[in-house]
């Protein structure tokens, strides 16, 4: 078996690369691109309406609520896919399971529907 | 596995309740669901299956560390009573100790790598959210930022380290790694024993050894006590479980390679804690690093990895826990400020209940004939037998070191009150809760066969 520090000379090289590959662009970039520097060019967005104030400001909690349930029910719809691909080969098993799966799920949802997590006012 | 079912399932239930409005009775049911999977869990004693193709299996060791967790989570429900009390949130408080409890379970009966990583995650993320329940507190806002940085960070090793054992053995499985780990013994690749230095390390921090403890004290001390109870008993049992059970079943063949980093970080642990613990005031805070303390002792039985040391970790936490319930039970009386100076005059109003605290502190020290004793006497027997005499003779003298702090507790109730001082008094749920942990103590330190030899 390979067992030498020797055998990790590809992963060595692959990051060799991978910061190389970094270390070049930006320094490519840096010498190559031409530099004109102007108060729109410098501007955070150069085009669209015009900026008001810095983005890190509080923000209701509301939207991070929202957003972090969003994702949580949305991941769940990935599992989905390789059911439905194998549903033939999964069988009345699979499909009891998967039934147990959304169970969950909509034990979950039902919970924060109650707990007033959806509720805009 | 039907112990693990109920509780799943039970805690569903307890999200449910909040739904379909039972939740009034959402302690009947919680009480009667554990106790149904502890009697779940003894029926199946003696058997040994496996369940989703191998992901799972409820062997003796899991079915006993099952029935730990669900007796001392019975027991620590008498001293949470009023954690409960709040209408809004007690659906939750008992949906996440639920859950909690089911990692637990797992943790105790993974026979795969991902059902391991699984477990571990269920029991931490309730926990993260446990400790930050008390949302007025700020102090119990800090613990869960402090407590959920250190653990994510934690689990990003344990995966590395996971990833590192798949890529080398090419299976999630223990007994398919146990196997190949013995096919290639003479020549194991680096990458096996870089996995293993990862796996220590996200473990040590999740059952807070010395040079990964620094962020248990003050998760523990800003906790609402009956957390803190909750996580130095059940969670730190069922952590030690979970790391017993992976390496006696995967690398207890290239145990020589690493007993040696378990050893120094037990020994660092038993100084350190119990060092530090000397210097505490606060009683909440000398319990937390006295935990740690204990966990070095812990360490000990994982290290020494013998036919031993699976009936010294099972006792060990088993008497560790029954008598930390117990004096948190007290610590939860204090309200917020846990100075040792409060329980000056504890033992004049309660002579009763404050000898059967001296009882536990004394078997928490470890002095015969009490259950603490024969914990540690079963890990330095177990430590011996594998020829571990160096850090069995730093345990005793970090023993000793620890008789000091439990004394200044004991030495704090029989003083005389200060004058206008407000004496901490029992309710009868906390009354009842220390007197149950104090026979128990009893009970274990005059017979310990009656849970050293069922395993």
């Amino acid at each position: 078996m390979y067992s030498t520090p020797y055998d990790y000379l590809p992963m060595a090289i692959m990051a060799a690369v991978a910061f190389g590959f970094v270390a070049v662009t930006m320094a490519a970039t840096h010498l190559l691109g031409p530099k004109r520097k102007s108060e729109v060019k410098l501007d955070t967005f150069e085009c669209g309406i015009e900026s008001q104030q810095n983005a890190r400001f509080p923000f209701s909690i509301k939207y991070f609520l929202i957003a972090i349930l969003f994702v949580l029910f949305d991941v769940e719809v990935i599992f989905m896919y390789p059911w439905a691909v194998n549903f033939k080969e999964g069988g009345l098993e699979g499909f009891i399971e998967m039934l147990v799966f959304i169970g969950i799920l909509l034990a979950g949802y039902l919970y924060i529907i109650k707990k007033g997590a959806l509720k805009w006012e | 596995m039907n112990t693990l079912i109920t509780v799943s399932l039970l805690g569903i239930a307890a999200m449910l309740s909040e739904v379909f409005r039972f939740k009034k009775f959402i302690q009947t049911v919680f009480i009667a669901a554990v106790t149904g999977a502890t009697g779940l869990a003894v029926l199946d004693w003696g058997t040994s299956y496996s369940y989703f193709r191998f992901m799972v299996l409820f062997d003796d060791y899991a079915l006993a560390f099952s029935i730990l967790f669900l007796v001392l989570t019975l027991i620590w429900l008498l001293l949470s009573q009023e954690y409960f009390c709040n209408e809004n949130t007690r659906a939750d408080y008992f949906a996440l100790i639920s859950f909690s409890l089911a990692g637990a379970i797992i943790l105790s009966s993974f026979s795969d790598l991902s059902m391991f990583f699984i477990g571990i995650e269920i029991l931490s993320v309730s926990a993260y959210v446990l400790a930050g329940s008390n949302r007025s507190d700020i102090r119990s806002a800090e613990a869960a930022l402090k407590y959920f940085l250190p653990g994510a960070f934690s689990t990003g090793f344990l995966l590395f380290g996971m990833a590192l054992i798949y890529g080398a053995t090419g299976s999630f499985n223990l007994s398919n790694i146990s196997l190949w780990i013995i096919a290639n013994h003479s020549n194991l690749p680096v990458m096996v024993n870089a996995g293993v230095v990862f796996l220590i390390t996200g473990l040590l921090f999740k059952i807070a050894a010395m040079p990964f403890h620094n962020w248990a004290p003050d998760v523990y001390d800003g906790s609402p006590t009956p957390v803190t109870a909750y996580m130095s008993t059940i969670i730190k049992a069922a952590s030690f479980a979970a790391f017993y059970r992976l390496f006696v079943s995967c690398f207890s063949i290239m145990a020589d390679w690493w007993t040696p980093l378990l050893v120094i970080a037990a020994a660092i642990t038993m100084i350190g804690g119990n060092i530090t613990a000397v210097y505490q005031n606060n009683l909440k805070r000398m319990l937390a690093y006295s935990s740690i303390a204990h966990s070095g002792y812990l360490l000990l039985a994982v290290a020494a990895i013998n036919q031993l040391s699976k009936p010294a970790m099972l006792f060990y936490l088993a008497a560790y826990s029954v008598a930390s319930l117990g004096m948190f039970t007290l610590v939860n009386r204090m309200g917020n400020e846990q100075q040792l100076d409060k329980l000056k005059g504890f033992a004049h109003d309660n002579p009763f209940y404050a000898a059967l605290i001296t009882l536990l502190t004394l078997s928490m020290a470890g002095i015969p004939p009490l259950a603490g004793f024969f914990g540690k006497y079963y890990v330095f027997l177990s430590s011996i037998r594998s020829d571990l005499i160096w850090p069995v003779i730093v345990a005793v003298i970090a023993s000793l070191i620890g008789v000091y702090y439990y004394f200044r507790i004991v030495y704090n109730m029989y003083s005389k009150p200060a004058a206008s001082a407000h004496v901490v008094s029992l309710s009868g749920f906390d009354k009842s809760a220390i007197l149950i942990t104090a026979l128990l103590t009893l009970l274990l330190g005059i017979a310990p066969a009656l849970i050293a030899d069922i395993i």
